[in-house]
């Protein structure tokens, strides 16, 4: 979901050097496999698919290395799009025995028919443990926490601090330039905007576009740049282009670190979240559930929090953190109280329809 | 296609002298048909890579959502949004190439008038910016031209009226990105027009009792025309299909048919609207080729009637 538009471009104009070497990549791992699964070898490895990048080192580092120390399972990583596993797994042979993607991906898989049903007999961290319903789903599994958060200069407004999303709309009182979420970035922000009109955090599902542009229109002539990467925001605030805008959570942490005067805002945070499903013909079933259950433990949760901005989603691995800590974490029990979560079904359903809508809204 | 199809037909005329005789009697040169053995990988390259995609684009924009054919999506792609969407890419283009042709001008005739070394170093630091990635850039326009940039400071603490101004984020701010990108370009294209000029021109007007202002207007220009000619629409077709720069450092209301195609496609997963949009931008691109056609024969005509 956090492809910058540069990346898909790029992507676009390579699009045929990427397609001839995926292909060579599916025939080369294709016959590896075999040989891999006639050798007996494969129950010692695991190929795991993720976003790769920073998230994909923080993986590595957090989750892949201590669980391949203490299983002597290996693991191997691939970095295959939505459309590449779609194709590999519609062949009946993907090159990948677990998925790493954001949960409204899987809607989009389970929907393609594409993954197995989880058995949740085989997880026992995910039993008892809390972790909220939504992200147990009959196939796939929640595993971070990430959003989109209200972030503000501490330096505007005189002094004032915007706390929630109808201070955010208020632009006699709070008088400053806005950033909202450009919709090539990701899901559009609809969801604050019905917020900020009053509508509880709660009854948000199904939205009501027509409120929820009408609201929109009131703030559209301070908004000054509609964000499409996710560094964008953090550079708008920190050069004053923007005093308060939408953000990817985590994005500004180094800034925040460097003593710029930003600050997160986590009332009303929409949250959405990686997980993990297993692909229809995966070679290597167990050791997938070993990975996921492994995944779930409280301190190898907390560990990955350390090392990347996403959130752990079982409750106790916030039971040993500084407060600190754990309030800068869109899982914690007190944030989860005050954000809400994505109904990534009903995005799932109604993306088209707000996309094509929202463009509209945006250039008249 | 049809647009381009027209204007070589009469160079080939000229060249065989409208004979078709002429034509048979070159066909069958051993020559030439060792030359048409050699070309037939470059025709099947085209034909394969170039026209076959542009057709299967030409049909897909024809073609209804029922199969059959339908001119649905061009009335869809030239009425609401979509139609401002192509006058402001239009507008954007036109004065893209305009400002590129002046900046670009003064810039050409200062490099012609410095030592070759320097001329190189010039033209380096024009053309350097391009390497850098665009996203880099980006964030070099926003430091440079943001609210608390350094223009903006600067022109805030000389006093100008009217400062900070916007410089991003709307029609201004992506008028400055591409004039930047066209820039090299243009400066490339009139350089080497400036450097065929013969300065001694100048100072036969000048001998003659022309003032500058008269020399520069009645013997400079006119020898430079073409590669202002030139320079002008190679921007605004570049310009027409631009992509990057309009979507970083516009607003939403700075749409190019660029941006929107990729909308198309990549979100709402429509081709057949997305192709009409691609013809359109292609026949718009060969009508700024015919128009450089026309004006060159025009100048040719005129400049023949004065040679008469």
């Amino acid at each position: 979901m956090k492809d910058t538009r540069i990346d898909r471009r790029l992507f676009l104009r390579g699009l045929g050097a990427v397609a001839a070497t995926s292909a060579l990549a599916a025939c080369g791992s294709g016959t590896s496999r075999s040989a891999g699964n006639s050798g007996g070898t494969s129950s010692k490895t695991l190929v795991v698919r993720n976003s790769g990048g920073a998230y994909g080192d923080a993986n590595m580092k957090a989750l892949y290395e201590p669980f391949m120390k203490e299983t002597g399972i290996e693991i191997k990583v691939v970095n295959a799009n939505y459309a590449q596993m779609l194709a590999q797994i519609k062949q009946g042979r993907p090159q990948f025995d677990l998925i790493d993607n954001s949960m409204i991906d899987f809607v989009k898989f389970t929907k393609e028919d594409a993954t197995q049903q989880i058995d949740y007999d085989r997880l026992k961290n995910a039993k008892n443990a809390d972790i909220a319903k939504n992200l147990l789903t009959p196939t796939a599994v929640g595993k971070n926490y990430w959003g989109s958060v209200m972030a503000h200069r501490t330096d505007a407004f005189g002094g004032r601090k915007p706390s929630s999303w109808a201070d955010f709309w208020d632009t006699k009182a709070l008088q400053g330039n806005r950033g909202l979420q450009h919709v090539d970035a990701d899901i559009p922000e609809l969801e604050f905007a019905l917020l900020a009109d009053g509508v509880p955090l709660d009854k948000l599902y199904p939205l009501d576009l027509d409120r929820a542009f009408k609201k929109l229109d009131e703030i559209k002539g301070s908004v000054k740049k509609y964000w499409d990467t996710g560094a964008l925001p953090g550079v708008l605030l920190g050069r004053r282009e923007v005093d308060v805008s939408t953000v990817w959570h985590g994005r500004l942490n180094d800034l925040i670190k460097q003593g710029q005067p930003l600050a997160y805002v986590f009332q009303g945070a929409r949250r959405q979240s990686n997980g993990w499903a297993i692909p229809k013909g995966a070679g290597n079933v167990d050791a997938a559930y070993q990975l996921v259950d492994y995944s779930l433990r409280p301190e190898v949760q907390a560990h990955f929090a350390e090392i990347y901005p996403m959130a752990p989603v079982v409750p106790a691995a916030y039971k040993d953190m500084k407060d600190e800590v754990s309030a800068n974490l869109l899982g914690s029990p007190k944030n989860l109280e005050t954000g809400f979560d994505a109904d990534v079904e009903w995005w799932v359903a109604n993306d088209d329809v707000v996309t094509k809508r929202w463009q509209e809204w945006a250039r008249v | 296609m049809a647009v381009l199809a027209p204007p070589p037909e009469p160079v080939v005329a000229a060249a065989t002298g409208g004979n078709p005789q002429g034509w048979r009697r070159r066909l069958s040169g051993r020559r030439t048909r060792f030359g048409l053995l050699n070309a037939t990988p470059v025709v099947i390259y085209l034909l394969v890579l170039f026209i076959y995609p542009i057709f299967s684009t030409l049909l897909l924009s024809l073609k209804g959502e029922d199969g059959g054919f339908t001119l649905h999506w061009y009335a869809d792609a030239l009425s609401g949004t979509n139609l401002d969407i192509l006058l402001i890419t239009l507008r954007i283009s036109a004065e893209t190439s305009a400002i590129s042709l002046v900046i670009g001008f003064l810039l050409a005739y200062w490099i012609t008038r410095l030592r070759p070394i320097w001329a190189g170093l010039v033209m380096l630091v024009v053309v350097v910016p391009h390497f850098i990635s665009a996203l880099v850039r980006t964030y070099g326009w926003i430091i440079l031209l943001g609210d608390h940039g350094l223009v903006n400071e600067t022109l805030l603490a000389l006093h100008v009226p009217g400062a900070p101004f916007q410089l991003l984020y709307n029609e201004l701010g992506v008028v400055i990105g591409t004039t930047s990108v066209m820039l090299p370009y243009a400066v490339l294209l009139l350089y080497a027009v400036m450097r065929g000029v013969d300065r001694g021109l100048m100072a036969a007007a000048a001998s003659m009792g022309a003032g500058r202002l008269v020399s520069f207007f009645r013997v400079y220009l006119p020898l430079v025309a073409p590669g202002l000619v030139n320079a002008g629409i190679l921007s605004f077709i570049l310009c027409l299909g631009y992509y990057l720069t309009p979507a970083l450092m516009g607003g939403p209301k700075q749409t190019m048919v660029a941006s929107l195609i990729d909308e198309q496609v990549m979100k709402n997963n429509q081709w057949n609207g997305a192709s009409a949009l691609g013809v359109i931008l292609l026949l718009l691109t060969f009508a700024g080729l015919l128009l450089l056609r026309l004006v060159k024969s025009m100048s040719e005509a005129a400049k023949n009637r004065g040679a008469a």
